[in-house]
């Protein structure tokens, strides 16, 4: 070996060394400085950008529903309760097809329509789609534990009504998003809701929260409504009305029964109802709550107060005797008949005759004024305030509209409307001493004391005792009697008004009734509205469904018998 | 020779609250998971809640408790004058 070429090599070598040295430092420079700035970049102008996106992945703003509360009867029963339900949801961009028939089977739905409905919705670009609404939680939980990638689940509820159709009119119905629709629901819409929760968290990938970044409102359940209804007189109400609705081959009812010291409503039921359920198939004419939103011309069951408000007046007294043959009166051009010539009643005859010629004089006598001043403070024509949605005013014309004709038919029922709630109120002008409360179907804790004077004690005692006989010997209301009790009402039958004014054989059959005389209890007003058959006459009609409620009605609140001519119960071999 | 005492104080600060960061977060995180516990159990309980209560008013329908009193206790109501067998 020779050492020159070696040394010369050397230097050749080191010589290229230095350059190439020189070369690779500076090009790893470069990348440093490249790496440098891009870190600047992304840490300074890219930063919000990135910071953005970086949150979207994670943080989640998340919404608790809160849960709606209940409505209950007067003893706390439930007629309207949420139960804790999950909405099932897919995100078809994420989901993994051919898992998706475990799904299905487990919801009892169709795999092959599912899958193809998602593959349309992923080609669509969509990233929600309902699989299933308020599905019961075992169920979900069933879904979601087969860990489908793209199924999830959110937190809602679902009211159910325990009584269904039974208080459907009064309590009403939410829609799916559980806002109100319909009657009480919709009326304390707000009281009932509460206040949703969010908060902001973080998330994983597997959507497990991680971190709770925030809470900006806490759920807060809505409070429960508490109603003045007794489910179980509710219950009763509405099974006779319906059998009897269906008797008559009618084509719709009401029953309100209010207690007669206090102006609660107890029972609220109307025929055809719904079942609030099951919201496939609900009929808008089914849902019409027709106890409060109808109005019917009350007919003769407005006779007590023409009675009442010329006994109010001084100039009469239940004996004074009015002549009321041949059994019609002209007025104007109108001839105003009843059934048969009476001939002389008096005043307490007119009530149980119902005579019309009858209450006609009287209201002669009173003049326009004093009917109405007396009919407005029994709360004909003036809204009833229960604040329910498509509440009925019903009317009364003004005096000024009042002519002879039309005062002489206001006083026997017709020309002025009422709803079958206010007809009920109005009578327990009677049973609260002649002193008025508003009716409450909410209950309250202290009781209103505030009265509407509408006529003395001594008057109300005297139309209750007249209301009395109607349903005694030769009354039109006989088939309102019950067993044990002295109970008073009135009858009415009314035309109903079609497209050429009063139809001739359609009528709406009423009966308004008191009981227990002696000290009354209960207030109870019949709508039959367009009985089909033989029989339409209020006190054929109505009158036995108002003895069949208030039979019960009477039974379940305990109320002693008071015909005094009730024999005590006797025991054979009973215990000494 | 101060300055030094006090960088070295501000040094062990400074780790020690790192540490109790990352001991916070810990807890914070625990906390939450039982909280989540704690909340699902308490959904599980107003489920079966409502449930027992929606049970219990179909149970306890009038119309249903009639028609028992009636059917199985052959129960009737009073009449005016009635002898009652032994």
């Amino acid at each position: 070996m020779n050492a020159s070429p070696n040394q010369q090599t050397t230097e050749e070598v080191a010589g290229i060394a230095r350059w190439r040295f020189a070369l690779v430092m500076a090009v790893f420079g470069c990348l440093l400085a490249a790496v440098l700035v891009r870190l600047v970049m992304l840490h300074t102008i890219d930063q919000p950008f990135l910071f953005e996106q970086g949150e979207k992945r994670t943080v989640r703003q998340e919404v608790q529903p809160a849960m709606r509360g209940m409505i209950t009867d007067r003893f706390g029963k439930p007629l309207a309760v949420s139960a804790p339900v999950v909405n099932l949801w897919i995100n078809p961009q994420q989901v993994n097809i051919q898992q998706l028939p475990l799904a299905a089977k487990d919801l009892g739905l169709p795999a092959a329509q599912l899958v193809k409905k998602m593959e349309r919705a992923a080609s669509e670009g969509r990233s929600f789609v309902y699989l299933k609404r308020q599905a019961e939680p075992e169920l979900a939980r069933r879904v979601l534990d087969h860990r489908i990638a793209g199924i999830y689940g959110e937190d809602d509820f679902r009211r159910f009504y325990p009584a269904a159709e039974v208080t459907a009119h009064t309590v009403g119905i939410v829609n799916i998003d559980g806002k109100g629709q319909e009657g009480l629901e919709l009326a304390f819409d707000e009281y009932l809701q509460g206040q949703e929760g969010s908060r902001q968290v973080v998330k994983d990938l597997y959507g497990n929260v991680i971190k709770q970044l925030q809470v900006n409102a806490v759920a807060t359940p809505g409070q429960t409504l508490a109603l003045t209804l007794d489910l179980r007189l509710q219950y009763l109400a509405y099974r006779e009305l319906k059998a009897a609705v269906a008797q008559h081959h009618a084509q719709s009812g009401s029953a309100v029964l209010l207690d007669a010291r206090t102006g609660d409503v107890l029972a609220l039921v109307g025929q055809p109802s719904y079942n609030p359920n099951n919201r496939a198939g609900l009929r808008a004419e089914h849902m019409r709550n027709r106890a409060v939103a109808d109005v019917i011309e009350p007919g003769s069951t407005m006779k007590p107060f023409t009675v009442a408000a010329a006994l109010q007046s001084g100039r009469f007294s239940p004996s004074t005797e009015i002549n009321t043959s041949p059994g019609y009166v002209r007025v104007k051009n109108k001839t105003i008949r009843d059934h048969r010539d009476y001939g002389v009643l008096d005043i307490t005859g007119v009530i149980t005759k119902s005579s019309n010629v009858g209450v006609t004089y009287l209201s002669r006598e009173l003049g326009a004024d004093n009917m109405w001043d007396f009919l407005s403070k029994a709360g004909i024509g003036q809204a009833s305030v229960l604040g329910f949605p498509g509440e009925a005013v019903g009317s009364l014309p003004y005096p000024e509209q009042l002519d002879a004709l039309r005062l002489a038919t206001v006083s026997y029922g017709y020309g002025l409307s009422v709803s079958p709630l206010q007809l009920a109120h109005a009578y327990t002008a009677f049973t609260q001493k002649g002193c008025i409360r508003p009716v409450r179907l909410i209950k309250a804790n202290s009781s209103d004391e505030n009265c509407q004077r509408v006529m003395s004690e001594k008057v109300a005692r005297q139309v209750l005792n007249m209301l009395e006989t109607v349903t005694g010997k030769g009354g039109t209301g006989t088939r309102a009697r019950v067993d044990g009790y002295r109970v008073g009402g009135k009858t009415g039958t009314a035309h109903k008004v079609g497209r050429q004014g009063y139809e001739d054989s359609e009528y709406t059959a009423v009966f308004a009734g008191v009981a227990p005389i002696s000290d009354p209890e209960l207030v109870l007003v019949v709508v039959v509205d367009a009985p089909q058959g033989k029989e339409y006459y209020g006190g054929e009609v109505a009158a036995p469904v108002f003895s069949r409620i208030m039979e019960q009605a009477l039974r379940l609140r305990q109320v002693a018998p008071d015909d005094g001519k009730v024999p005590t119960l006797q025991m054979a071999g009973g215990p000494a | 020779m101060a300055q030094g005492v006090v960088s070295l104080l501000l040094w062990v600060a400074v780790v020690a609250s790192a540490l109790a960061q990352v001991g916070v977060v810990q807890w914070h995180r625990d906390l939450l998971q039982v909280w989540h516990l704690e909340d699902a159990r308490r959904a599980g309980l107003q489920q079966d809640y409502t449930r027992l209560l929606l049970e219990k008013g179909a149970l306890t329908a009038h119309g249903r408790i009639d028609q028992l009193a009636r059917k199985e206790l052959k129960m009737t109501e009073p009449e005016q004058v009635q002898v009652l067998p032994e």
